[in-house]
């Protein structure tokens, strides 16, 4: 690899991961020729930064596996939260020559007295599935950690070398970029040859018309399932969210009882050592299926299962290739992918699918800029070791993708804040934390450096909360509001178990085993991801040849769908590629008004709240919304005003930001982001044991937080990101814009159906009502307290 | 950036609320001024909370807390009563420099008598209490047939007398058509006890779930609105 670095880009199961770690292995040996087998304790040679704990320990192994062979004395470490004391002791006395380490635990070291020791041998560093890290906080903290190391080694002869291992995504020479930033330079990106034959069979119910045009899991189909379980030795059954893989796994027994023993559930909220069991009985054969979801995505490379299942589609084309590259792993074979549908036009999407793979259109993972949040968290981090100089590191972090465009004006403002504060009384002001002496800034204070120590790497607020038999033993972590809303005695479902809820604990849920026959699922919030662009565009692309009689060769998702898309075209229309339907729909509930951008949900919810604001400006209306990834709905008691004279203008991306700032609850939404953004910037105590009076004393909800700094300090930074954040996440505001170009560029369709739609369907089924006012707060308050009175 | 800045000006609206013959008036300002006593009764000020956020290191802005006491002063010069009765939670922790802010204050009305039913998170030194003149009852304080305590579980039997009481911070969820929602301080009163809004801004809210025949006021933005009884 000679000194170089760059991007390893390759599939799952390809051993990118050995391309890597021998590199470092020959490079030692280039390096000392005569006695590479006999030198020891030579110091971190290689750090392997990786997403995952779970993951650290099979790459451990099959690392030390190599060196007994090559009869060396490197020895490798890992370093995470499960990490034990005397272990960590060990490693400070002596680093092993590759640690294996998360984000977090990599900034714990950076808050170490004399970090910079640790790395002055290191040679290279590795970033392992770095197409994950991209694009969240904890790639940010990687990109933080990197900066500070490169710049720690620049008097050196060779600075270190930078490995990213990334599966396949639409943007791999910014990932690079992203990675090398402070090392500014071009690095490679080497790609494996290996070309992975995917073949994607869908599951066809037996008869179209007859299967539900909603959502209803996909069971209706489970009998097909069966026996491509039974006629293969090994079987994912991949599903979208928690809750609906625990009903499948329910439901999978229930239609074959011998399936009992056999079959294993697995996901993010199983305790994880009941979740390492099913990874190695997987492996072992014990198992002959797995109902996972994505937290298998995160595949440890060599475990070659020979068939996938998707159930329902998995929204982006990159996140189905990763999953269909977890079967047939060896090399030359070919991958077995079954598609289930879990309503009929998702048929759709098979056949769109397996249009953008075979052109290669992988959507991109975007990498985040400017986090504040974690750049206070890294501040005070550094504060708390060595201190920091405030002009040094101003120019490591600008040397990163995160923070090249951070200006000197909120470069002040972050220190400000950590020194002072922000908005203080002076006179009345006791406010302690990073302290400057001689230029210096850094935090003295014991207690406050400790609690720091405990909060570090921190990304996700925790509303989780751990499920226990009264009896003894874990079973899984079920969200708290969860929990809040069940009364002694409900029954839910959680790791394939009937769980009867006894009380809460210690912050625990206390259940004892139930045989109820039936039980709630419990549902996890953010478990669905919306349909991606490339998906929508292809999506639409495919619907436009539906529609084209001449079209040559369709695709047998569509032959099988003929009877509902010419339902629809009956009742309404089929839009082509550059067509946007609309339908004006008149039933006992209301007016209702469906529009279908294909553009997935969270676009498709602020769209409809813009839509609905801009409407009312016409004339005062009130509506409840509903949306999907195909599309969404306006219903109002009152005819709705949108013809061909005020389409264009309705769907314009002129005064776009206005009317989103009028339209969408973003202050809801602000708040919400912003609980995540006050854990991750040390503004909400997380409480430290042995600290009563004043831990009660410290508790605190982000909400409140949140009114005092929207009130006293609106141009907050942390604020302000929350409102940013809101706009790239939640709204995806690019790619809400490019819709509406899209469709000014395009042709507007409006019809006028006497019935519901097989389009429309979907959406009224799988809806969150909301209902937007355009009258005052007072007012509103006044009209609900009369609703109240009325009842 | 949808600002959701309530207005500080000093806020005069209230509504009389009857009691055992005796007019109280609830003040939109989250106290209320009891005519008859010429006493102004307020709970759960937490003074001092941000600074002890402060000094842990938690950057909260202080402004607030000027503002609480702007707006206590606000009230005394409105409503002139003969002394304060604050029903527990005073301040929020062990002593700090916004202390001092309080103190200053204390001076300027040196005259006005403060009566402090004590409540958990009430832990100065009694010394402390002494200097700054305000008179402290450990338990409950009773004038007429009404009673003064911090936290109603709390409250020995109370026979015949009305309590008034705090420590919960209550607020009511007014609920709209289609899971609309909106959550506002209030004051809530029972046919045997109230509870006060927590007078603090810096505070969080606990949801009540009033029975029938309860009256609960809202506190939304400047005024104070019946939502029940």
């Amino acid at each position: 690899m000679n000194k170089n670095s760059g991007l390893v880009n390759a599939p799952t199961g390809c051993g990118k991961t050995f391309s890597v770690f021998l590199g470092a292995v020959i490079r030692f040996i280039n390096d000392h020729p005569q006695n590479y087998q006999s030198k020891k304790n030579n110091g971190l040679q290689l750090l392997w930064i990786t997403p995952l704990k779970a993951l650290a320990k099979d790459i451990g192994r099959a690392m030390e596996e190599v060196i007994f062979e090559m009869d060396m004395k490197w020895r490798v470490g890992i370093r995470n939260g499960d990490t034990a004391v005397n272990e960590r002791q060990k490693q400070k006395r002596s680093m092993p020559e590759i640690l294996i380490i998360t984000p977090e635990s990599l900034h714990l070291l950076l808050a170490q007295k004399d970090y910079p020791l640790i790395f002055q041998n290191l040679k290279i560093i590795a970033a392992d599935e770095w197409h994950e890290l991209l694009g969240s906080k904890r790639g940010v903290q990687v990109e933080l950690a990197v900066s500070r190391i490169v710049h720690l080694l620049k008097t050196r002869k060779d600075n270190v070398s930078i490995w990213g291992i990334s599966a396949t995504i639409g943007n791999l020479e910014q990932a690079k970029e992203v990675l090398l930033s402070p090392l500014n330079r071009e690095g490679v990106i080497i790609k494996a040859k290996i070309n992975k034959k995917i073949v994607v069979h869908s599951i066809y119910p037996d008869e179209i018309e007859k299967y539900p045009w909603a959502g209803h899991l996909g069971l209706k189909l489970i009998e097909k399932v069966l026996p491509i379980i039974e006629n293969s030795r090994t079987t994912l059954i991949f599903i979208n969210t928690r809750g609906m893989s625990e009903r499948w796994y329910q439901s999978l027994l229930v239609a074959d009882p011998g399936l009992a023993g056999a079959i294993a559930l697995h996901h993010g909220s199983i305790e994880q050592a009941l979740r390492l069991w099913v990874e190695d009985a997987l492996h072992d054969g014990k198992l002959k299926a797995v109902i996972c979801t994505a937290s298998l995505d995160l595949g440890v490379d060599f475990r070659p299962v020979e068939t996938v299942v998707q159930v329902g589609s998995p929204k982006g084309v990159a996140r189905f290739l990763q999953r269909a590259g977890r079967s047939g792993h060896q090399p030359g074979s070919v991958s077995n992918i079954y598609f289930l549908p879990t309503h009929s036009l998702e048929l759709m999407e098979a056949a769109a699918l397996k249009t953008a793979m075979a052109e290669n259109i992988i959507e991109s993972k975007e990498p985040r800029l400017l986090c504040f949040d974690v750049l206070i968290q890294y501040l005070s981090t550094l504060a708390i070791s060595d201190g920091f100089i405030p002009e040094i590191i101003f120019e490591e972090i600008r040397s990163t993708y995160c923070y090249k465009d951070i200006t000197p004006a909120e470069w002040k403002e972050m220190l400000h804040f950590i020194t002072e504060g922000g908005k203080a009384l002076k006179e009345y002001d006791d406010f302690k934390k990073v302290e400057i002496i001689d230029g210096l800034y850094k935090i003295n204070n014991r207690r406050i450096a400790m609690r720091h120590r405990m909060h570090i790497g921190t990304i996700v607020s925790d509303a989780s909360m751990k499920v226990k038999f009264l009896s003894g033993g874990y079973i899984g972590v079920i969200e708290e509001w969860f929990i809040a809303r069940l009364s002694p005695g409900d029954v839910f479902t959680l790791s394939g178990r009937n769980l009867e809820f006894v009380m809460v604990k210690d912050m625990t849920a206390m259940v004892r085993k139930s045989n109820a026959k039936k039980s709630i699922i419990p549902s996890w919030q953010g478990g669905r991801m919306p349909l991606s662009a490339n998906l929508g565009m292809m999506l639409r692309r495919k619907l436009d040849e539906a529609g084209d009689d001449n079209a040559s060769k369709k695709a047998e998702e569509i032959k099988v769908l003929a009877p509902l898309l010419d339902l629809q075209k009956e009742l309404s229309h089929l839009p082509k590629q550059h067509q946007l339907l609309v339908e004006h729909i008149e039933t006992k509930d209301g007016f209702h008004l469906f529009v279908y951008p294909f553009e997935g949900r969270l676009v498709h919810e602020a769209m409809a709240a813009i839509l609905a604001y801009r409407i009312s400006k016409i004339r005062p209306i009130t509506f409840s919304f509903a949306m999907n990834d195909y599309g969404f709905e306006l219903l109002s008691d009152q005819p709705i005003p949108v013809d061909d004279t005020n389409v264009y203008e309705l769907f314009s991306p002129e005064n776009l930001f206005a009317d989103i700032q009028r339209s969408v609850n973003s202050t809801e939404m602000a708040r919400r982001k912003f609980r995540d953004i006050s854990v991750i910037g040390g503004l909400i105590f997380q409480g430290m044991p042995g600290e009563r009076i004043k831990a009660r004393h410290l508790q605190n909800s982000a909400s409140l937080l949140f009114n005092v700094f929207s009130e006293y300090d609106p141009k907050n930074l942390l604020l302000r990101q929350a409102y940013a954040e809101v706009m790239e996440q939640q709204m995806e505001e690019e790619r809400l814009r490019n819709m509406l170009e899209r469709i000014q560029a395009g042709e507007v369709i409006i019809r006028f159906p006497t019935r519901l739609t097989p389009f429309c369907f979907p959406i009224k089924a799988d809806s969150m009502r909301e209902t937007l006012s355009s009258e005052k707060l007072e007012d509103r308050i006044r009209k609900m307290q009369q609703q109240l009175e009325d009842l | 950036m949808v600002n959701i800045r309530l207005s500080l000006r000093p806020v005069n609206d209230f509504i009389k609320h009857t009691i055992h013959n005796n007019s109280f008036l609830l003040s939109a300002s989250r106290c209320i001024f009891w005519e008859e006593e010429k006493a102004l009764i307020l709970s759960d000020l937490h003074f001092g909370k941000t600074g002890h956020f402060r000094k842990s290191g938690i950057a909260v802005p202080q402004t607030i807390f000027k503002e609480d006491m702007q707006r206590l002063t606000a009230q005394v010069q409105y409503f002139k009563p003969g002394y304060l009765i604050i029903v527990g939670d005073l301040f929020h922790s062990h002593a700090n420099k916004e202390m001092e802010l309080f103190l200053k204050w204390r001076k300027d009305f040196k005259q006005l008598p403060i009566q402090l039913v004590m409540g958990n998170h009430d832990i100065l030194e009694k010394d402390w209490y002494n200097k700054a003149e305000i008179n402290c009852c450990e338990k409950q304080l009773q004038k007429g047939n009404f009673i003064f305590s911090h936290d109603i579980t709390d409250c020995e039997d109370a026979k015949d007398c009305y309590v008034f009481s705090g420590h919960i911070h209550p607020s009511v969820t007014l609920f709209g058509v289609a899971r609309q929602s909106l959550r506002f301080p209030c004051f809530y009163f029972t046919k045997s006890y109230a509870v006060l809004p927590a007078f603090g801004r810096f505070t969080g809210m606990h949801s009540i779930e009033p029975g029938k025949k309860d009256a609960v006021y809202a506190l939304i933005e400047n005024k104070v609105m019946r939502v029940q009884g």
